[in-house]
C-alpha cells in the first residue's frame, strides 16, 4: 500500500535534472511484485498502459491477418480462397477488432502511460479501477474473437451490425452474442478509463499546471474521454436492447412486433460518429507533441488548437445521421451542414501544425516521418469525407469501395501512422532504449507505399460502382486490375509492419541507451528517468508555461506566456 | 476549477441548443432523446464541478494558480495509491463471466457471482485497512470537504482568462 503525502518538487538547491538524494515523495513502501504477478496485480499506470498498448498491437496484427485473407480472396475475379460466409466473418471481425480492440484501446494505453506523466501526477486517480478496465478489455477481445471457434462461426453482419441481420433468425448461434458481449465489455472498460482520465486531469495536476498549460496531447485525451462518456453508454444500451431482442423475445428492432430497425441505426451512429473522433483526437494529440518536439518550437496557436479540439468534439455529437442519408428518413440539410462545419476546426489544426513546423529546426527522424505521413494521409481522408458529407454525392457513393478507401485513409493513413509515430517517439521513455532509425525508416517507406497502393485504387473502384462487403466479383466489370493492385499493396503493407516488430524486440535489449530526455523534449514526461520510477517523479521543474521542461533546460529561450 | 466547469457546462449548453434546433426542425424522436441525454449528462457533471467550486468560494487550488509553488502544497493529501491488488483482476474475471452467462446460459452465474462478491469484499476491506492510513492523513481527509477560506486567505492569484 502506498500513500502519497507530498507532491514531488525541486529540492531547494538541487538543480533540476539531478536526482535529489531523498525522494520527496513519502510513501509507505508496499510489496513490488514482478513477472506474471506484476502483470496481473499491478496498479501502476505505466504497467497498465503498456498492457493496453501491447494487447492492442496484438489486436492490430490479428485483424491485419484477416485483412490479408480478404484481400487474397479479392485478388482476382471469381476467386475461391474463402467462402462468402467466411469472408463476411473476416470482414466483421476485422472491422470490429481494428476499432474496438486496437485503435481505441491503444489510445487508452497512451492516456494511461503519458497523461499522468505530462501533468506531473504520481498515478491515475483510481489505480485499481484502472486495472479492472484492462481485464474487461482483454476479456472483450477474447470473447469476441472466440466466435470463430463456434459451430456457426463469428459474427458476419459487418461492424455496425444493422438490424435485422443481427436477429436470432439471420444470425443464429453464439457468434453474434459473443460479438455483442465482447463489444459491451470493451465499452465498460472504455467508460472506466474515461472516468479515470478525466478525474486525473481535473484533480491530480502538479501545482502551476493550470488547464491552459497542459500539453495538447492531454487536452485531446480529455476531450476524447468526454466523448467516450457520452458515446459508449448509448452503444451499451443499444447492445442491451439487441440482446433482449435475441434472448427475451422483445421487439425493439423487429418491425413484426412494433419495433423499428432504424432505431438501431440511430443509436449505433450516435455512438459511431463520436467513436471515429475517439479514434482520431488522441492521435491528433500525438502528432502535435511530435511536431513541437521535433521542430524545437512551442505549439503554434496553442489556445486555437484547444478551441479546435473542443469544437470538433462538440460538432461530432450532432452529425451521426450522415451515415444514414440513404435511408431517406433523416433530415439531410441539418446533418450535411454540421458535417461540413467540422472541416473548419480540422483545417485550423492543419494550419497550426504547419505553423509549428514553420521556421523550426526540424529533425526528420522516424517519429517525424510517420507524423508527416499522417498529415498527408489524414488530409486526403478528410477531403473524401467532405465529399461523402454531401447528400447528392453520398447517394452515389454510399456502400461502395469509395467509402472503404475514405475510412482507411482516415484510420490507417491517419491514426495508425500516428500509432507508429507514438511508438518511435515514446519507446525510449517506456524502455530506456532507442529504437533503430534505419529499421524504422524502412518500415515507414514500406507502409507508406503499401498503404497508398492498397487504398488509392479503391477510390476508383468505388466510382466504378464496386460495392463493399462482397466476396466475389465478375471479370467483365472493369474491377480486375485495380483489385490486383490493391491486394499487392496489402501484402507490401503487411511486410512493412515486420521491421517495426523486429525493431521493438531487438531494441528492447540492445538499443542505444536513451537517457531521460533523448529528444530535448518540452513536456514533463521527459523530466523523469526512462522508464520512470514508481510514482513517477523524483523532482519536477517549476511550471510556468506549457513547456516547463524546455524552460528549465533553455533559460535563454523561455516560452513566451500569454500568446 | 473554473475552466473545468465552464468547459463542461459549455458543452452541455451546446448540446441543448442543437437538441432544440433538431427537435423543431426534424421532429424525430430518437435523435432528440439522445441529444437531450447528452445535454443532461454534461449538465450534471458540470453542475457538480460548479458546486465544488462554489464550496471553495472560488479559491483556486494549487493546480489552478499560475504562480503556485511546490512548497505551498507540502503535506497535502493526494490520494490513496495501492501498489498492487488482486481484487480488480478477480472482479474483471467475474465481469467476463457475467458476459459468458449472457451468451451461454445462466449456469455461469455460479462462477460469476462469487468472484464479483468476493472481490467487492476484498477490495473494500483493502481500502479500509487502518494501519495503512496515518492519522494526519485521515484527519486531513475529514477536513477536506469544507475548507475555511481564512486558511488560504493569502492567495491573490490572477483571475483566469
Ligand atoms: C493492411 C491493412 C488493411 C487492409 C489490407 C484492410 C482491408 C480491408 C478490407 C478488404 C475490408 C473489407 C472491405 C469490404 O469488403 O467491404 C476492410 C474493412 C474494414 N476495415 Fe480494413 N484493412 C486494413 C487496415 C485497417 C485498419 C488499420 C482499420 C482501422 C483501424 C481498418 C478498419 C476497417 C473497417 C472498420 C472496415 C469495415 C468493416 C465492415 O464493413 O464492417 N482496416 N478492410
Ligand atoms: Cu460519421
Amino acid at each position: 500500500m502506498t500513500i502519497i503525502q507530498d507532491r514531488p518538487g525541486p529540492q531547494p538547491g538541487a538543480p533540476h535534472g539531478t536526482l535529489v538524494e531523498e525522494p520527496l515523495t513519502e510513501f509507505v513502501p508496499g510489496p513490488r511484485p514482478r513477472g506474471w504477478v506484476k502483470f496481473i496485480t499491478s496498479t501502476d499506470h505505466k504497467q497498465i498502459g503498456l498492457n493496453y498498448m501491447v494487447t492492442a498491437f496484438i489486436g492490430f496484427l490479428t485483424a491485419g491477418l484477416m485483412a490479408e485473407g480478404m484481400r487474397t480472396q479479392l485478388i482476382a475475379p471469381n476467386n475461391h480462397f474463402v467462402t462468402p460466409d467466411i469472408y463476411d466473418q473476416l470482414l466483421t471481425m476485422h472491422g470490429t477488432i481494428m476499432l474496438f480492440v486496437f485503435l481505441g484501446p491503444f489510445a487508452f494505453g497512451l492516456a494511461n502511460y503519458i497523461v499522468p506523466l505530462q501533468i506531473g501526477a504520481p498515478d491515475m486517480a483510481f489505480p485499481r479501477f484502472n486495472n479492472l478496465s484492462y481485464w474487461l478489455y482483454l476479456g472483450g477481445f477474447i470473447v469476441m474473437t472466440g466466435g470463430f471457434l463456434t459451430n456457426n462461426g463469428a459474427a458476419n453482419f459487418g461492424w455496425f451490425g444493422y438490424a435485422p441481420l443481427t436477429n436470432a433468425i439471420h444470425a443464429p448461434g453464439p457468434g453474434a452474442d459473443m460479438w455483442l458481449i465482447g463489444i459491451a465489455l470493451t465499452g465498460f472498460s472504455g467508460i472506466f478509463t474515461a472516468v479515470n482520465t478525466i478525474t486525473t486531469v481535473f484533480c491530480l495536476r502538479a501545482p502551476g499546471m493550470v488547464m491552459f498549460r497542459m500539453p495538447i496531447f492531454v487536452w485531446n485525451q480529455l476531450v476524447t474521454m468526454f466523448l467516450v462518456l457520452l458515446a459508449f453508454p448509448v452503444l451499451t444500451s443499444a447492445l442491451g436492447l439487441l440482446w433482449a431482442d435475441r434472448h427475451l423475445n422483445t421487439h425493439f428492432y423487429e418491425p413484426g412486433g412494433g419495433g423499428q430497425p432504424i432505431l438501431w441505426q440511430h443509436l449505433f451512429w450516435f455512438f459511431g460518429h463520436p467513436e471515429v473522433y475517439i479514434l482520431a483526437l488522441p492521435y491528433f494529440g500525438v502528432v502535435t507533441e511530435v511536431i513541437a518536439t521535433m521542430s524545437k518550437k512551442p505549439v503554434f496557436g496553442y489556445k486555437g488548437m484547444i478551441g479546435a479540439t473542443l469544437s470538433i468534439g462538440g460538432l461530432s455529437m450532432g452529425v451521426w445521421a450522415h451515415h444514414m442519408y440513404t435511408t431517406g428518413a433523416v433530415l439531410l440539410p441539418f446533418f450535411a451542414a454540421l458535417s461540413l462545419l467540422i472541416a473548419v476546426p480540422t483545417g485550423i489544426k492543419f494550419f497550426n501544425w504547419i505553423g509549428t513546423m514553420w521556421r523550426g529546426t526540424i529533425t526528420l527522424n522516424t517519429a517525424m516521418l510517420f507524423t508527416v505521413g499522417f498529415l498527408a494521409m489524414f488530409l486526403f481522408g478528410g477531403i473524401t469525407g467532405v465529399v461523402l458529407a454531401q447528400p447528392p454525392l453520398d447517394f452515389q457513393l454510399h456502400n461502395t469501395y469509395f467509402v472503404v478507401a475514405h475510412f482507411h485513409y482516415v484510420m490507417f493513413g491517419g491514426s495508425v501512422f500516428a500509432v507508429f509515430a507514438s511508438i518511435y517517439y515514446w519507446f525510449p521513455k517506456y524502455t530506456g532504449r532507442m529504437l533503430d532509425e534505419r529499421l524504422g525508416k524502412l518500415s515507414f517507406a514500406l507502409l507508406f507505399i503499401g498503404f497508398n497502393l492498397t487504398f488509392f485504387p479503391q477510390h476508383d473502384l468505388g466510382l466504378r460502382g464496386m460495392s463493399r462487403r462482397i466476396a466475389v466479383y465478375d471479370s467483365n466489370l472493369g474491377y480486375n486490375f485495380l483489385n490486383a493492385l490493391s491486394t499487392t499493396g496489402a501484402y507490401i503493407t503487411g511486410i512493412g509492419v515486420i521491421p517495426t516488430l523486429i525493431n521493438i524486440f531487438k531494441s528492447m535489449r540492445t538499443g542505444a541507451i536513451a537517457g531521460d530526455n533523448p529528444w530535448d523534449g518540452q513536456t514533463l514526461e521527459w523530466a523523469t528517468s526512462s522508464p520512470p520510477p514508481d510514482h513517477n517523479f523524483e523532482s519536477l521543474p517549476p511550471i510556468r508555461s506549457e513547456r516547463p521542461l524546455w524552460d528549465a533546460n533553455h533559460p535563454d529561450e523561455l516560452t513566451r506566456v500569454g500568446h | 476549477m473554473k475552466i473545468e466547469w465552464r468547459t463542461i457546462l459549455g458543452a452541455s449548453l451546446f448540446l441543448g441548443i442543437i437538441c432544440a434546433i433538431y427537435w423543431f426542425w426534424s421532429t424525430e424522436d430518437t435523435g432528440t432523446a439522445l441529444l437531450l441525454f447528452g445535454f443532461a449528462a454534461y449538465l450534471m457533471l458540470g453542475g457538480y464541478l460548479l458546486l465544488q467550486w462554489k464550496r471553495r468560494h472560488g479559491i483556486p487550488r494549487s493546480e489552478d494558480k499560475e504562480d503556485a509553488t511546490y512548497a505551498e502544497t507540502a503535506g497535502e493529501h493526494l490520494g490513496f495509491f495501492p501498489a498492487a491488488s488482486i481484487w480488480p483482476a478477480g472482479m474483471g474475471l467475474g465481469g467476463i463471466f457475467v458476459g459468458v452467462a449472457m451468451i451461454f446460459g445462466n449456469w455461469y452465474w455460479v462462477i460469476a457471482l462469487p468472484l464479483i462478491l468476493g472481490s467487492v469484499i476484498g477490495w473494500s476491506v483493502e481500502s479500509e485497512a487502518p494501519e495503512d492510513v496515518p492519522d494526519e492523513v485521515e484527519a486531513a481527509r475529514r477536513q477536506d470537504t469544507n475548507i475555511d477560506p481564512a486558511d488560504i486567505a493569502d492567495t491573490d492569484a490572477p483571475a483566469h482568462p
